[in-house]
């Protein structure tokens, strides 16, 4: 078995020696996400804070003062002067260049302590500009209050208007709130990072070495297939590992930027080193699952490209299950769900980073992922040893 | 017993549909090697002549272990492609224009790549690949990646690698096809030197005077079996000119007719 190492470390030194290969595998994938969701973060972060500062500017027609104090309350606004027809009006809020007008009728406020008949205002607004709808949101508001004050003056004891109290206390462990983004998100991103890294180097060092019929050059060395089998799988999996690492890291740098819309930094340290063991643990046998899949394609592929194209279904695959488990609530806690390739692994991610993992379901992934790899390392050495599919003309 | 013994040889391969309709065959099944049997001594040079097709490369591969044959066997210093194929591709050194080098490396990573793998120790593994690289003249293209090599170094390189673990036996396909001349010079100089050292060497060849410069003895193969054999007076001497060009041309006509 010495021959393993021999062809582990050429296989390691081809991919960290070559500038082309160390850019694309490892520092590409992390650097394009840093930036992919920097420039998202500080884009929304962006809008939100040009939201956040704008003044609206409203157009109002006979504002009764009682209204106007319920208005300061609640908004900023710069009040437009003059006085401007209704067409115009209608004109100047389509084109954003007014974000609200409000026409109440001249005795508005004396019909309301009259109770003569309802008098009717009417507000301009636009939905398709957030400044406008934002704009008719916080009007609404204080128009809400004001509506409350007159029910409240109507009545003869105030007390009428509030026939119960409600206290609500909130018990939210913010560990969990965290907890749930990551689970919803993490095991998605690290499947596919995973498979990327894979798909990085896999194929190149198989389906490329019979390609470029180098593979046949190793052959006739007096190799076991067992130990060029296990050589190009460790190998692999070490350096796939390291270029998803690199999209982990990417994401990890740009998590700030992301999150900056939100209050809660998710912040890793609620994860304990017990937690990340049991991750790092799950991730390394995930990694050796793919590579023996990919591994076994690019075997039987003739060239770079058709095991990059017949791998593709896999993976397509394994993003539709990351994906449907971010959308639903709760970890399957089933047996069953935890025995399933990818799937397994996926839940298990999604329970140990929510804290909700039985240690039969761990094993359970665990070993049958453990079982899975093996056959494809079994049926990648059969491979390895025929003729058929290492000189195919 | 320090022979290379091939024995009943035969081997068939399984056709594609896409294959058949490129021979214009209804055959599932091809005969490339059809029963053959020969011996190659050490301190000899074996020529397996033939015309493309013929089955001579498939020969070479079962040696080689690379392919395994359907019915037969060969033999190695006594052991077997069939059950020791870790010791055979131990003894022998397979050189085909079809195994190639990965472009990214220098022939020194190379080489040492390849001793590593047939466990050459470090001390001979060096003075080895001195003697060789300056041999062949690789010494000056060390360094070089294979990608940057010109065609005929690359070969000398394959060459040397080759010979990495100072191999018993050399099995050699088409040695000189698409070298150039002092490409081609280099190479049948350094196997009729292994062979004063008192190697076994097979070559398969489609060339007369390669046959005629080079070899001992020869077996004339076509469609997968040996029609002659001997050394090459025996072979020669079977045409009333004693020209090898005639036996050979004579063989291909029988069998056409056979064939027919
Ligand atoms: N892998 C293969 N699949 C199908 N047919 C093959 C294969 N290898 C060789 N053959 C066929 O076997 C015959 C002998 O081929 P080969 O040994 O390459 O001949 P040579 O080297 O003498 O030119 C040819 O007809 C060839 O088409
Ligand atoms: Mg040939």
């Amino acid at each position: 078995m010495k021959n393993l190492w021999v062809i582990f470390k050429k296989e390691i030194y081809r991919v960290v020696t070559d500038k082309r290969l160390v850019l694309g595998v490892f520092i590409l994938p992390g650097l394009s996400i840093f930036l992919i969701y920097t420039i998202i973060g500080t884009a929304i972060g962006g809008q939100m804070d040009e939201e956040q500062a704008h003044v609206p500017t409203l157009y109002v027609e006979n504002l009764p003062g009682e209204v106007e104090a319920h208005l300061d309350a609640h908004m900023d606004y710069t009040l437009q002067e003059g006085t401007i027809e209704e067409e115009a009006l209608r004109e100047k809020i389509r084109e954003e260049e007014l974000d609200l007008a409000v026409i109440f009728p001249e005795d508005f406020a004396e019909r309301i302590d009259s109770r003569e008949g309802i008098p009717e205002a009417t507000v301009f607004y636009n939905q398709g500009s957030n400044h406008s709808s934002n704009a008719y949101n916080n009007f609404n508001q204080a128009m809400g209050a004001y509506h409350e004050n007159i029910i409240m003056d109507r009545l003869d004891d105030p007390s009428d208007y509030h026939p119960y109290e409600l206290g609500t206390v909130n018990l939210v462990d913010e560990r969990n709130v965290v907890a749930q983004g990551f689970a919803m998100l993490m095991p998605m991103l690290i499947i596919i990072f995973l498979f990327v890294g894979v798909m990085n180097i896999g194929p190149d060092a198989i389906a490329g070495e019979k390609e470029r019929g180098t593979i046949a050059t190793l052959l006739v060395t007096p190799t076991r297939r067992t130990e060029i089998a296990l050589g190009k799988v460790l190998s692999i999996a070490l350096l796939s590992f390291a270029s998803a690492l690199s999209s982990f890291i990417g994401i990890l740098l740009s998590l700030p930027q992301l999150m900056q819309f939100d209050d809660t930094l998710p912040d890793i340290s609620i994860y304990g080193i017990g937690d990340f063991a049991v991750l790092l643990l799950v991730l390394i046998i995930t990694v050796f699952f793919i590579v023996a899949l990919v591994s076994i394609i690019s075997t039987y592929a003739k060239s770079v490209k058709e095991a990059t194209t017949l791998i593709m279904p896999f993976y397509f695959i394994a993003m539709i299950i990351g994906i449907m488990n971010s959308f639903g609530t709760d970890v399957n806690q089933s047996l069953l769900a935890h025995l399933a390739p990818i799937y397994g692994p996926i839940n298990l991610l999604a329970g140990i980073l929510t804290f909700e993992y039985s240690l039969v379901n761990f094993f359970a992934t665990v070993l049958s992922t453990l079982v899975y790899t093996s056959l494809f390392v079994v049926l990648l050495n059969r491979m390895f040893s025929d003729e058929r599919i290492m000189f195919t003309r | 017993m320090n022979d290379l013994l091939v024995k009943d040889l035969r081997k068939t391969f399984r056709l594609s549909r896409k294959q058949r309709r490129i021979d214009r065959t209804k055959e599932r099944r091809k005969v490339a090697v059809d029963g053959l049997s020969f011996t190659a001594r050490r301190g000899e040079i074996y020529g397996l002549l033939g015309p493309n097709g013929a089955g001579k490369t498939t020969t070479l591969r079962c040696i080689a272990t690379l392919i395994s044959p359907d019915e037969g066997d060969v033999r190695v210093d006594g052991k077997s492609v069939l059950t020791d194929s870790l010791e055979v591709r131990q003894y022998i050194s397979f050189l085909t224009s079809e195994l190639k080098l990965d472009d990214f490396f220098t022939p020194n990573y190379l080489f040492d790549y390849f001793s590593r793998l047939h466990g050459v120790d470090a001390a001979t593994r060096k003075k080895r690949k001195k003697d060789l690289f300056k041999r062949f003249g690789i010494d000056r293209f060390a360094e070089v990646k294979v990608a940057d090599l010109s065609s005929g170094m690359k070969q000398k390189t394959s060459l040397a690698i080759s010979l990495v673990h100072d191999p018993d036996f050399i099995v050699f396909d088409e040695p000189t096809n698409g070298l150039d001349v002092l490409t081609a010079r280099t190479v049948t100089d350094y196997l009729l030197e292994m062979r004063e050292a008192g190697k076994a060497i097979i070559l398969s060849t489609h060339i007369l005077s390669v046959v005629e410069k080079m070899c001992d003895r020869v077996g004339i193969i076509i469609d997968g079996r040996l029609q002659a054999e001997g050394t090459l007076d025996e072979v020669r001497r079977t045409d009333a000119d004693a020209n090898l060009e005639n036996v050979f041309f004579q063989l291909v006509e029988q069998s056409e007719v056979a064939a027919a």
